[in-house]
């Protein structure tokens, strides 16, 4: 059986939707010649040529601002933003281009484009080469996020990306480049953006999770399954905009939640789902909704022990439901 | 330049170009048409006919005008805030122009962007954002998409000489260098951004040696001499079309009035504002096509008068159009559902 790894599923999708519709272009830094600093466009300048493989210039606001301006004229661009941390020039374009297009012009115009965005920590990457800012662009109404965390949702999201008309923030975690991997199908399929996942059914708990934290928080429900609570892990998949029936509905069926995520706590994606949850079935609770995040800090520390102390575990994961379970 | 430009008309005695007297008096049109339809939306703000504010461009209109008279319908421009005199020679209706100021319902934008934000999809007029130099980005990155495709089109971006100190203006002139993409660059250099001068803006004294660090031409001219300003424009986009790469043209010109009509200005000496009112592009290029028996005082009534009433319609359609529904508010967040 041939298993495919997360990174492996990001390239094929690329390849699938390149070969599939000629308007589809890729550009980013590193990522012809090199085939990108991680490898995920390996081959495809190769296979599609310099100028629908663009290795750019160090030009973060071009990069997107050119993706924006190519896709207004019927390209699909497909940007690479190598690190997460580097986003923030391209912010310029992402914020006032792609999120208001369609709406400051009455529908008129839009901007197919799927930022791919390495993120996230736990590889030793210190604090510009780790971080997770998904909560801006969750803040963005406009923009579509997306966050998969298996090899199949990271082909089908990709795919579904790419084929949407609105502008789409792919944010995919390093750490699961290469840790992660399944068998996938050989027929062509997509997984819907804006549709949650149940990996794993339970009654007593629901983690709602995403990216790598719902690898950990997979980890913690084993651990806790063998003292007997049932935790139903719910993968998010797309963070804005987000399941929100899928969240209710695990919720009204086990009455308590945790929400994990790598990112850091104070105004992030967990307080979010906290408060709509609440909002919706306070009856149904019968404890507090519970965040297990990323410290309140300005970047994931670099030093080995500073970085494991600031990213969720599944110890910590672990701690938290045993204590709604006692509360 | 390198491109040559071919010569259509005989007659003029003193100024060489390739415009025959019918394009000549187009642009006329457009530029009569431009002033005093800007003239008219001053006018209207100050009576609080709409909300918001205008950014009149009376004094630069030959800079706007003109190269949006030399594109083909499908290639793009991104414009900024000041660029009515582009918008309404590519092909935006004055209806359109109204109700937009207006923020009617019936706009191109329902009324969601702000006055002087015109567009449209159709002839490739990206309406512009606040951010100053943002759709010279979007130019460069639609001309970077007619290279990857092969398309014979070019892209124009517009920008004032504030602009040129933006990080994504450098950042996509620098991309246009290296693929030798089809993009004019239009400066406007009206000597200030909202109240800065130019001399805080930058340290070179031309903005057009900014293309020097790019690789590719840029040149400074009159921007209120509209001959000028035509046959400069036309090489650049010769150029782009062939496949050379993009220009930088400097066009140096000045508003009359305000950044806005919220703005008084009182940064600026009377002295220098009536210098350059002497230098006004319209009765220069009026007098020119005269001596020229171009154009009759006759004909010029005709225009002006054929204008007025298109005018006054247009304002007329905006006044009696209502506002969207505010529940119109909701709609084109997304294009597809998710749900």
């Amino acid at each position: 059986m041939k298993q495919t790894t997360y990174i492996q599923a990001i390239t094929d999708a690329l390849d699938e939707e390149m070969a599939r519709d000629e308007s589809v272009f890729l550009i980013g830094q590193d990522i012809g010649l090199y085939g990108g600093v991680f490898k995920a466009t390996k081959g495809l300048q190769d296979k599609y040529g310099k100028m629908r493989v663009i290795d750019s210039p160090i030009s973060e606001v071009y990069i997107a601002g050119g993706s924006i301006g190519a896709s207004l004229v019927g390209m699909r661009a497909v940007p690479e933003i190598q690190f997460a941390d580097f986003i923030t020039p391209a912010m310029d374009q992402i914020i006032q281009q792609a999120q208001k297009v369609r709406y400051r012009t009455g529908g008129e115009w839009w901007a197919p484009v799927t930022f791919r965005v390495c993120c996230g920590g736990d590889v030793g990457g210190g604090i510009y080469h780790s971080q997770i800012n998904e909560a801006w662009f969750v803040n963005s109404p406009g923009l579509v996020v997306v966050m998969p965390s298996t090899a199949y949702d990271a082909k089908g999201l990709l795919k579904s990306a790419i084929r949407s008309n609105d502008p789409v923030i792919y944010f995919e975690h390093k750490r699961l480049y290469r840790s992660v991997k399944e068998e996938l199908p050989e027929e062509e399929f997509l997984v819907p953006i804006g549709k949650a996942d149940i990996k794993r059914e339970g009654k007593d708990a629901t983690i709602i999770s995403y990216g790598y934290m719902l690898h950990q928080s997979l980890k913690a429900a084993n651990t806790l399954s063998e003292e007997g609570v049932e935790v139903e892990v719910l993968d998010l998949r797309t963070l804005l905009p987000y399941d929100k029936e899928a969240v209710l509905e695990s919720v009204k069926k086990t009455s308590r939640a945790v929400i994990v995520h790598e990112s850091n706590k104070t105004g992030g994606v967990g307080a979010e789902i906290s408060a709509f949850i609440s909002e919706k079935i306070f009856e149904y609770l019968d404890a507090p909704i519970t965040r297990v995040c990323g410290l309140d800090v300005p970047g994931v520390p670099f030093a080995p022990p500073m970085e494991h102390y600031y990213l969720p575990n599944p110890d910590r994961i672990v701690d938290a439901v045993r204590e709604l379970m006692s509360y | 330049m390198a491109a040559a430009t071919k010569k259509t008309s005989k007659k003029k005695k003193d100024v060489d170009h390739p415009f025959t007297d019918k394009q000549l008096l187009e642009v006329y049109h457009y530029l009569q048409k431009t002033r005093l339809m800007d003239e008219q939306m001053r006018k209207l703000f100050r009576k609080a006919r709409f909300a918001g504010t205008f950014f009149s461009a009376v004094g630069q209109e030959a800079t706007t005008v003109c190269p949006a008279y030399l594109l083909e319908k499908d290639d793009f421009i991104g414009p900024s805030h000041r660029e009515i005199g582009a918008c309404i020679t590519k092909g935006i209706t004055l209806k359109e122009i109204t109700t937009q100021i207006y923020a009617r319902g019936n706009s191109v934008d329902k009324g969601k962007s702000h006055p002087c934000h015109y567009g449209r999809k159709d002839i490739n007029v990206i309406n512009p954002a606040s951010t100053v130099a943002s759709q010279t980005v979007l130019a460069t990155g639609a001309a970077m998409a007619y290279k990857i495709r092969g398309d014979k089109h070019v892209a124009i971006g517009f920008f004032g000489e504030g602009g040129t100190s933006r990080g994504g203006w450098h950042e996509s002139l620098n991309f246009a260098g290296v693929h030798k993409l089809p993009a004019i660059y239009v400066c406007q250099n009206n000597f200030w951004a909202e109240s800065v001068p130019a001399s805080l803006q930058a340290g070179v004294k031309k903005f057009a040696d900014r293309a020097k660090a790019y690789g590719f031409p840029g040149v400074t001219i009159d921007g209120n001499d509209v001959v000028t300003v035509l046959k400069t424009t036309k090489e650049a986009i010769d150029r782009a079309r062939a496949g050379e790469g993009p220009t930088l043209i400097e066009m140096l010109t000045y508003r009359w009035y305000g950044h806005s009509e919220i703005d008084p200005a009182d940064y600026r000496t009377q002295d220098e504002c009536d210098l350059w009112r002497k230098k006004d592009p319209i009765p220069r290029f009026e007098k020119y096509l005269m001596d020229e028996k171009i154009l009759s005082r006759e004909r010029k009534e005709g225009i002006i008068s054929e204008i007025e009433t298109e005018i006054k319609e247009a304002i007329d359609f905006a006044e009696e159009s209502p506002y969207a529904d505010p529940e119109e508010a909701l709609t084109d967040v997304y294009g597809e559902n998710y749900g």
